[in-house]
């Protein structure tokens, strides 16, 4: 059975690098992208697993327009790469791309192995970035820092990320459980990459070196950050609503919960702002991925699916909110956001290969102060 | 040779065939998945081999067993979890047990009025997703902790809750048993049911009072009843996942599926296993303990075919009030938070309770991008993708509940009948076995296990059958552990009586065994058929857009925040599953007025 297995394995690699050399060869820039159009119709249907909800108001757009039938399974982070994962082992090729988040685990299970390659659509080759191309992303998703309005109106309560573990925010930040966010240990990586970053920053607070206990200022703050009696949650949708609840005496801060939530601020009556002066960095950015399948069965109808996300039309079930960004710069960010430009440069994002090699250090830091 | 082959012939008695086929049909539906699980522990998964050096993906190892159990942080990663799970599962094993038999009892053995009514009810809990009483506690008695609305309690009297009520063990292991009393009612009721009223009269002549009589007659008949719901009540406790997180985590009170879950989600399977591993094993010593206990028992033969109906006890003028206490109980954990669920769906925008806001739009309103949420979703019930899935999970539902209820008449008959014999021990711990697996770990095993052909088993991938499959092992121990205690309380004399006249063993369990204990296998197929309606962790990595359940397809609206869709979903199901209930009741002619009610 594992011979097997291993044949299977390699027989997926060799495929996987025939195509990945054709996409980034000769073929990405001389394809005939009306053959592809022709062969897409042809095809007709594509299995699309997405992490995203919208992806399925996406689908049907995008049928209505091009009449190739998209059927979207709906999966959480994880379960999405165990499936594709498992299913790519056993030789079961029914998916045509992915929609994917958590890319450090996503790689290495799927794109690594050879499972999922990635694929850049004409539109994202013109306009995209480098850096949104390997992988090729949909969209970012921002996390930020929030405090309540109400209880803060005038400034900004926060100015470093080391105040949350001071007595004066003393179990009163709230954070989604890093050990059961796969996206917020890959976010707290890059905290011990740029542990030096972090640790100027407490010198620039506080007026004097940050003493440790832990390697790094990183995981430093992650311990401080917990005996500083953090409030751990399991949903951001709870924590932005604690936040920006309207007559609270002594309401809580968040951390790390997805700037998205803020466009039903004013329908909910939500008194609440991110916070635009927490140095280092505001919160973090992280990528939703498109991956198409090594054996697609329908590998032009996913590429001009792909095609179709790169535009703006097809961004659209995404654009309407904050938070949530196109690498698209013909994108207009949500009415009161920024452009992802501002983000990039005032928020961290992580470093993948650093990432991949680090959050299990990450989880354990976690893990040892959190369950102690 | 004549002689030999007739006595071989002779000891294929139908109990030993059917203890045969079961044994090598659970052994690969649970042996293989479980030694699978245990095997990944011993490996080195992709991102675990930054952690252990030098190591290479899919090399054996020990790093992950050293790392839990042994090393300087063991007391974090693993026993204070573990701690707190088995607090957590005993704690609420023995409320649950206690609410649960208290109910049965007052049901089938008093004269209480409103049975019916009560007896329907108190299975409601359990249809209802184990979070809405969670959040319904949370709504109830938040303190200022976690910020946002005052909770209700606070609002009204002017008292803070202190942390420990409002976060925690407490209100988890409060929250947890009110969730899952219905197994005590249910199995526990059956039991009582069956218990031969001429015990108790003759115990009553003899002057026995009536706490000694419950004490001395009822409470040992009833014991093999009592063990079954403690072990399944504590096994699902021992891997309850989303209550725990949701109370536990403001207090940083963690379990061991928080470890499970973690590991998972930071891709270190190998590590989360272990936590898995750990809860088949807790699980399995209970499951060892209740042998021990019941094992070495007489067995308590309660219908010997000569049975009068148990007579009621009279409340006296008690009655009432203990029912109105009853019906309180039921209205405060029933409906109050379906009440709580309904209201969300009839508000145009969420949180905001006036009339103005009121709308059916979430149920039958046109797809629109401007009216409310702004879905662009259509009302659920036009919405046909809803629709069918839900379709889908019926479907799913009843025909585990039938095969269940089957295989649980047939294995739980081939356990008591042979009694004594290492087959019926393994057979009755195999088939608990799938029950202990976490959910999560057990849908991605399978998966692997059914993705391609393996001998003489087809690639099952993507079919219905394999999640009828996947449902059936998963829920067996329910429908086996009804048709133990069913069995078990049927005499040998009755088999034999019908033997004696002639009767083939299909007549024999078709016109004897079956219809005398009718009540309890009709519990032993409800509880899968609830349970099936609810899955989502095992099931999410098998179905396909064809297969699409109503709790897979509900995902999709709940991360996006559209509370009305997902709570609307929740209360179709509970209407759907108390319907079924009530009608199939009557035609299985277990209906109230002679079945629970005694």
């Amino acid at each position: 059975m594992l011979n097997k297995k291993i044949t299977r394995t390699c027989a997926a690699a060799v495929t996987a690098m025939g195509i990945a050399l054709g996409a980034s060869g000769a073929a990405a820039q001389d394809e005939d992208w009306a053959q592809i159009e022709a062969a897409a119709k042809e095809e007709g249907a594509l299995l699309v697993y997405s992490t995203t909800s919208r992806t399925a108001k996406a689908a049907e757009n995008f049928s209505a327009m091009t009449g190739i039938n998209v059927e979207v399974v709906r999966l959480g982070e994880q379960d999405l790469i165990q499936r594709t994962y498992q299913e790519s082992v056993a030789g079961v090729h029914d998916v045509d791309m992915v929609v994917a988040e958590d890319w450090v685990a996503a790689r290495e299970l799927l794109a690594n192995p050879g499972y999922m390659i990635n694929y850049v659509p004409p539109t994202a080759r013109e306009l995209f970035a480098e850096e949104d191309k390997d992988p090729l992303v949909l969209g970012y998703i921002g996390r930020v820092f929030g405090y309540n309005t109400e209880k803060h109106p005038d400034a900004d309560p926060l100015s470093s990320v080391w105040d949350l573990t001071t007595e004066e925010f003393r179990g009163r930040v709230m954070i989604r459980d890093v050990a059961i966010t796969g996206e917020h240990q890959n976010a707290l990586t890059e905290w011990v990459r740029r542990s030096d970053e972090l640790a100027a920053d407490y010198e620039r607070r506080f007026g004097k070196p940050l003493e440790m206990t832990e390697d790094n200022a990183g995981l430093e703050f992650i311990k401080r950050f917990l005996e500083n009696d953090a409030i751990i949650m399991t949903s951001d949708t709870k924590i932005s609503e604690a936040v920006g609840a309207p007559g609270q005496d002594n309401p809580p801060y968040g951390m790390f919960y997805v700037y998205s939530k803020h466009r039903d601020a004013p329908l909910q009556g939500l008194k609440i702002s991110d916070s635009r002066a927490i140095q280092p960095t505001l919160g973090y950015y992280y990528p939703i991925v498109l991956q198409l399948s090594a054996n697609a069965k329908h590998p032009n109808a996913a590429k001009v699916f792909m095609e179709y996300l790169s535009t703006m039309e097809g961004f659209a079930p995404w654009a309407d909110s904050p938070g949530v960004y196109s690498p698209n710069p013909n994108q207009v960010p949500f009415e009161g956001d920024m452009p992802l430009s501002w983000w990039k440069e005032k928020m961290w994002h992580y470093d993948r290969d650093f990432a991949a090699e680090n959050r299990g250090i990450v989880l354990d830091t976690w893990l040892k102060y959190a369950q102690r | 040779m004549r002689t030999a082959y007739n006595r071989f012939r002779m000891s294929l008695t139908p109990q030993r065939i059917l203890s045969v086929l079961f044994i090598i049909g659970l052994g690969y539906l649970v042996i293989v998945p479980l030694f699978l699980m245990l095997r990944e522990t011993f490996i080195v998964h992709p991102l675990e081999r930054f952690q252990i050096p030098g190591s290479q993906v899919g090399e054996l190892t020990l790093a992950h067993w050293k790392r839990t159990l042994f090393s300087e942080n063991a007391y974090a990663f693993f026993y204070h979890p573990l701690l707190n799970t088995l607090k957590i599962a005993f704690g609420m094993s023995f409320l649950a047990l206690a609410i649960g038999a208290l109910l049965a009892w007052l049901v089938v053995r008093t004269d209480m009025p409103m049975k019916g009514f009560i007896a329907n009810a108190a299975i409601i809990p359990y249809i209802m997703p184990s979070w809405t009483l969670a959040l319904a506690w949370i709504t109830l008695f938040k303190n200022e902790r976690i910020g946002g609305d005052q909770g209700i309690f606070s609002a009204l009297t002017g008292i803070e809750t202190p942390d420990w009520f409002a976060y925690g063990t407490f209100p988890i292991i409060i929250t947890l048993s009110l969730h899952y009393f219905p197994f005590g009612f249910m199995l526990i009721g059956g039991a009582l049911r069956n218990i031969d009223a001429q015990l108790e009269e003759s115990a009553e002549l003899l002057g026995a009072s009536r706490p000694t009589i419950l004490r001395r007659i009822v409470m040992p008949l009833a014991l093999p009843a009592i063990f079954s719901t403690f072990l399944l009540t504590f096994s699902r406790g021992l891997g309850t996942f989303g209550t725990p997180a949701f109370l536990g985590g403001p207090v940083r009170e963690f379990v061991l599926s928080t470890s499970l879950y973690a590991n998972l989600i930071g891709q270190r399977p190998g590590i989360g296993y272990i936590a898995a591993v750990a809860m088949i094993l807790l699980g399995v010593l209970v499951l060892y303990m209740d042998h021990k206990i019941i094992g070495t028992r007489r067995s308590f033969v309660t219908i010997s075919g000569k049975g009068a109906r148990a007579g009621l006890v009279a409340l006296g003028r008690w009655r009432w009030v203990i029912a109105a206490g009853v019906v309180i109980f039921i209205l405060g954990t029933i409906v109050v938070p379906i009440c709580a669920l309904a209201i969300d769906t009839v508000m145009l925008r969420p949180g905001i309770y006036a009339w103005e806001n009121f709308t059916w739009h979430y149920w039958i309103g046109d797809a629109s991008l401007n009216i409310g949420l702004g879905t662009g979703e259509p009302g659920i019930l036009r919405n046909s993708q809803l629709m069918s899935a839900l379709g889908n999970t019926m479907k799913l539902a009843v025909v585990v509940a039938v095969v269940t209820g089957i295989l649980g008449i047939l294995v739980g008959y081939a356990i008591v009948r042979m009694r004594g014999n290492w087959i019926s021990q393994a057979l009755d711990q195999m088939s608990f076995l799938p029950y202990l697996m976490p959910s999560i770990a057990l849908g991605a095993i399978f998966l692997a296990m059914f993705a391609v052909p393996r001998g003489p088993i087809p690639s099952l991938h993507g079919s219905f059958l394999l999640l009828v499959i996947v449902c059936t092992v998963s829920y067996l121990p329910y429908a086996v552990k009804a048709g133990v205690s069913a069995m078990r309380q049927i005499g040998p004399e009755l088999e034999e009586a019908a033997l004696m006249a002639g009767a083939s063993w299909w007549t024999r369990m078709r016109r004897v065994m079956i219809p005398v204990q009718k009540s309890t296998y009709f519990s032993g197929m409800l509880l899968p058929f609830i349970s099936v309606t609810r899955e989502l962790s095992l099931l999410i990595l098998l179905v396909t857009p064809a297969t699409q359940l109503a709790t897979t397809i509900t995902l999709r609206y709940t991360d996006r925040g559209w509370y009305p869709y997902t709570n609307g979903m929740v209360l179709l199901l509970i209407i759907i599953v108390v319907t079924s209930t009530v009608i199939s009741r009557r035609v299985m002619g277990t209906n109230i007025a002679k079945g629970l009610g005694g």
